[in-house]
């Protein structure tokens, strides 16, 4: 337990990562951007397992593994969403998301 | 834990992070101009284009080295229990380092080992 | 651990070896020799197929986090009876010069993603079925980014890789507040901690909000008809029927045994959700030109119906998504199949491009009109019976009015599947699409379809056997 921080701060402060994370996913018009925001929200749900496992339930460790497997993902997912957008912007020459865009309702 | 607070905490962070969204539209001046698509919104313009063509093989190392390096974070779990988990996970270790080479003889073959 | 509990998990080690098989013979062969993989691949997995129907005890694995049952089989037996159909279809498509270097990255990556929907399939807690779900969908994204030439195909696999990682932070972020109110993420431990609180209802309307995305349903359709479009044929199938089934096949697993005691707060979204879900797929369907498209958008007009299946929470309900899925499957890679079919030789997409196709083509109009028939429920085929438990068991809830939009929905969905027909029968073209030799991976994967509209239709104990072993289960 670490002194003197009760979990509510703990879980304001992911929760807020949380929604800016999805406040930036909404927003910005940059593909990298938008993967960020991607892992600012996979982080929020680290933070919040974690601080689970540490305050609540600290005689067993899922919390802790459960987040260790979500950075392994993460890693996973932003290997593939890079190599992804590279090829956009040889096809595209822009990471942009209003410019990858061709196809229409 | 007490659901309620909880509740509360979850309602005032939505608060904060719609109601920026809601204010800042309203009272940010609208002006679009060309620093906004700058790469860096540090105020330092950028010479030239900030996609040079890198070589591709920067990006497929990157790429690589993100998933190995992540990977090996499994195996701490396996070291700290190791003595306790015996032959049995000594083995499973082992398949899962046999299909993580399989992945990088697969780059190897692929050639995004060589530098070209 | 005994070393012969691991046959428990025979359908995913089979995959397995079967994935590093390929990655093996790819790593020690000569470029040019790794076509000859195609006709392997396809038989083996035809093999595994088979295998699975082999019978097998039950049991649990890994503490709980691995269960197998005999509904759980079938429902991976019914997947593996989907990809074995796309692997034939895909055959023609992959011996292409232009997909010469990457065949084998087609298959290990599909069946990755076949092994993570199992093993998201039979997980007994979240963790695995976390694991399963990414390693269903990461794949997934390089699956439909395949064509590297194509603009559109790039589009389709970074907007499935960002709207589904979305969709998973959305999830992981309600299964950490389960975690937190409940202590535990094995299902049998959280059901027993389960209660009404609002935190509960708000972890499960995340949990919602994540698997809507997978399955798309209507709020968190918009990635589905862009993805289907721009994606490879055979992908496009993979997408809309397997992974698909594979996701519905979990949440209503999930909805029925972890969240059985808020079932009153997911059965008032689930009921929104069919509806909107319905009438937004059918109403956009007919707009489409495109016939990707077209079937992108009848999809998720599909998974509305699927939905009716889902408010009821017991055996009967689970029997007839299951029954549905199964005839699903079978209908619409029949329409996938000929429209990859067309696609491939002639690269027309366009509705108007069917006009006249009976002249040159009579028998892929016709497997394209029984399959449409099917999707559209019309009596004689397979699709009917689907359609016909959903209502069914919606209605023994008394859900009546639900049932009574949807049968609305149904009507409409008949115009416009019968729209591609009238296009084939009736339009005159001036320059009909040229006769179509198909080869014969194609020509098997259809006959199967075929067989498979008419066969579980009126071959009532396939609906038998898989409410014996959903009874088994027990929800």
């Amino acid at each position: 337990m670490i002194e003197g921080i009760p979990l509510h701060l703990i879980l304001v402060v992911a929760t807020v990562m949380f929604f800016t994370g999805i406040y930036g996913f909404l927003t910005r018009r940059n593909l990298i951007t938008i993967l960020m925001s991607i892992e600012l929200i996979l982080n929020s749900v680290n933070i919040n397992f974690v601080a689970f496992n540490r305050y609540l339930y600290p005689q067993h460790l899922q919390g802790q593994f459960f987040s260790i497997f979500i950075i392994a993902i993460a890693a996973c997912e932003a290997a593939v969403a890079i190599a992804i957008i590279i090829n956009i912007y040889r096809r595209f020459t822009t990471i942009n998301v209003e410019d990858v865009s061709e196809m229409k309702y | 834990m007490d659901g309620n607070m909880l509740v509360t905490m979850f309602l005032v962070a939505f608060v904060l992070v719609g109601g920026a969204l809601v204010f800042s539209h309203f009272i940010a001046p609208k002006s679009v101009n060309y620093q906004k698509f700058e790469p860096y919104e540090c105020g330092i313009p950028t010479k030239g284009v900030s996609w040079l063509q890198f070589n591709v093989g920067y990006y497929l190392f990157a790429i690589l080295f993100l998933v190995f390096d992540v990977e090996t974070v499994f195996i701490y779990p396996w070291a700290v229990v190791m003595k306790e988990v015996g032959l049995v996970g000594y083995i499973e270790i082992l398949i899962f380092f046999v299909i993580l080479v399989l992945g990088l003889l697969y780059a190897w073959k692929k050639k995004a080992l060589t530098w070209a | 651990m005994q070393l012969e509990n691991f046959l428990l998990m025979r359908h995913e080690l089979l995959l397995l070896l079967l994935a590093l098989l390929v990655l093996v013979f790819e790593i020690f062969t000569d470029d040019g020799k790794i076509h000859k993989i195609i006709p392997w691949i396809t038989g083996l997995f035809v093999l595994v197929t088979f295998a699975g129907f082999l019978p097998q005890t039950e049991g649990v694995l890994f503490g709980g986090m691995f269960r197998i049952t005999g509904m759980q089989i079938m429902m991976k037996n019914i997947l593996n009876v989907g990809v074995a159909i796309i692997l034939l279809q895909s055959a023609v498509w992959l011996k292409k010069p232009e997909n010469s270097g990457k065949i084998s990255e087609y298959y290990i990556l599909l069946l990755s993603t076949l092994i993570g929907m199992n093993f998201m399939i039979s997980s007994g807690d979240f963790l695995m079925f976390y694991l399963g779900l990414e390693l269903a969908t990461i794949p997934m994204a390089v699956l439909a980014a395949f064509d590297r030439y194509r603009n559109n195909s790039a589009e389709a696999g970074i907007k499935l890789i960002l709207s589904s990682a979305l969709s998973s932070g959305i999830l992981l972020f309600g299964l950490s507040m389960l975690y937190g109110m409940t202590g535990s993420i094995y299902f049998d431990a959280i059901n027993a901690n389960i209660n009404q609180s609002p935190l509960m209802a708000l972890s499960l309307i995340f949990f919602f909000a994540g698997m809507g995305f997978k399955i798309s349903l209507v709020p968190f359709h918009l990635w589905t008809a862009d993805v289907y479009e721009g994606a490879p044929v055979s992908v496009t199938s993979y997408l809309s029927v397997v992974s698909k089934g594979a996701a519905v096949f979990i949440f209503s697993i999930i909805l029925f045994t972890v969240f059985d005691k808020l079932s009153g707060y997911w059965i008032n979204m689930v009921y929104a959700l069919a509806i909107l879900t319905m009438t937004v797929g059918n109403l956009f369907a007919i707009r489409q030109k495109n016939m990707k498209r077209f079937l992108a958008f009848s999809s998720i007009a599909q998974a509305g119906f699927i939905l009716l299946g889902i408010l009821n929470a017991s055996e009967f309900g689970m029997t007839t998504i299951m029954y549905f899925v199964l005839v699903y499957i079978f209908s619409n890679l029949g329409a996938f199949g000929v429209v990859s079919a067309i696609s491939y030789f002639t690269g027309k997409e366009n509705m108007d491009d069917y006009d006249s196709l009976y002249k040159n083509n009579p028998k892929l109009s016709l497997l394209l009109t029984i399959s449409l028939f099917s999707l559209a429920g019309i009596p004689p085929f397979a699709g009917f019976f689907g359609k016909f438990f959903l209502f069914m068991s919606a209605a023994s809830q008394g859900y009546y009015w639900l049932v009574f939009i949807a049968v609305l929905n149904a009507t409409i969905s008949l115009y416009y599947y019968l729209l591609p027909v009238k296009a084939m029968f009736i339009n005159k073209s001036e320059t009909p699409l040229p006769v179509i030799k198909s080869d014969v991976y194609t020509r098997i994967a259809l006959i199967l379809c075929a067989v498979g509209i008419f066969g579980v239709g009126f071959y009532s104990p396939v609906y038998e056997w898989i409410y014996q072993l959903v009874l088994q289960f027990g929800i």
